[in-house]
């Protein structure tokens, strides 16, 4: 099972229970939800927000592949997983992503937890704009994406 | 033909609508759209070479949501979005 979604900050914020009511199932006896949220340094400077941007199509798309990928990589077949990520301006504290997954045993849950997150950092087209105290604001550098065959 | 180029992440201070309308041949790929939005950041922002550090790394992806290589033929009218690097989470 999955769900996935880009959620705008202007219409609602992600919520944990949202993530914890879908993954819940008698079929799994362990689950882990994992959140990202806005730090207030970055590179010494003073973080005051963030601005997510996405494509959310292509976004989306990779979600669907990461978990498709999960199956085949590391043999995970029974799983139920949940990923949101926002876009728009977030403050400090807030969320900007979930990834909730739940499995049979812990080993799964938290090798796939951490298999989808560090997809999402190399694939998933995402981008954050930083707002520092000084009223500067920048785009942070980020991973550029590599076109591969199929 | 024209081509719309969708800006994304650090490609959306080239312009202030996130869009980019570009007069370009028949037989178009994705490489003479690279150099064409090169000419554009070299009239508009003086040649910024952060700007054009952006444009050379960045991944472009066509109107069906795929990550298309340099070879790739653009059709008329076709929307093509451009994907800078990334870094979300």
């Amino acid at each position: 099972m999955l769900h996935t979604d880009i959620i705008d900050s202007k219409v609602k914020k992600l919520s944990l229970i949202d993530a914890e009511k879908f993954i819940a199932s008698n079929d799994f006896g362990a689950s882990l939800i994992f959140s990202g949220t806005v730090r207030n340094q970055n590179n010494n400077k003073s973080v005051l927000g963030i601005t997510y941007d996405s494509h959310d199509a292509l976004v989306i798309k990779s979600f669907e592949e990461i978990y498709s990928e999960a199956e085949e990589k590391l043999n995970i077949k029974n799983k139920s997983v949940f990923i949101e990520h926002a876009k728009g301006y977030l403050n400090l504290g807030e969320i900007s992503i979930i990834i909730a997954v739940a499995c049979k045993h812990r080993d799964e849950a938290y090798v796939l937890s951490r298999f989808i997150i560090e997809e999402i950092k190399k694939r998933s087209p995402i981008w954050k704009k930083e707002h520092y105290t000084n009223n500067q604001s920048d785009w942070l550098k980020g991973n550029p994406i590599i076109y591969e065959k199929n | 033909m024209k081509v719309k180029i969708e800006l994304f992440g650090a490609a959306r201070d080239f312009n202030d609508q996130n869009l980019l309308e570009l007069d370009l041949g028949q037989k178009t790929t994705i490489k003479d759209i690279r150099n064409k939005i090169i000419q554009y950041i070299d009239q508009k922002f003086n040649g910024n070479e952060n700007y054009i550090k952006i444009i050379n790394s960045s991944a472009f992806c066509s109107e069906k949501n795929n990550i298309v290589s340099d070879n790739y033929k653009i059709t008329n009218n076709e929307k093509i979005g451009i994907i800078p690097p990334i870094g979300g989470g």
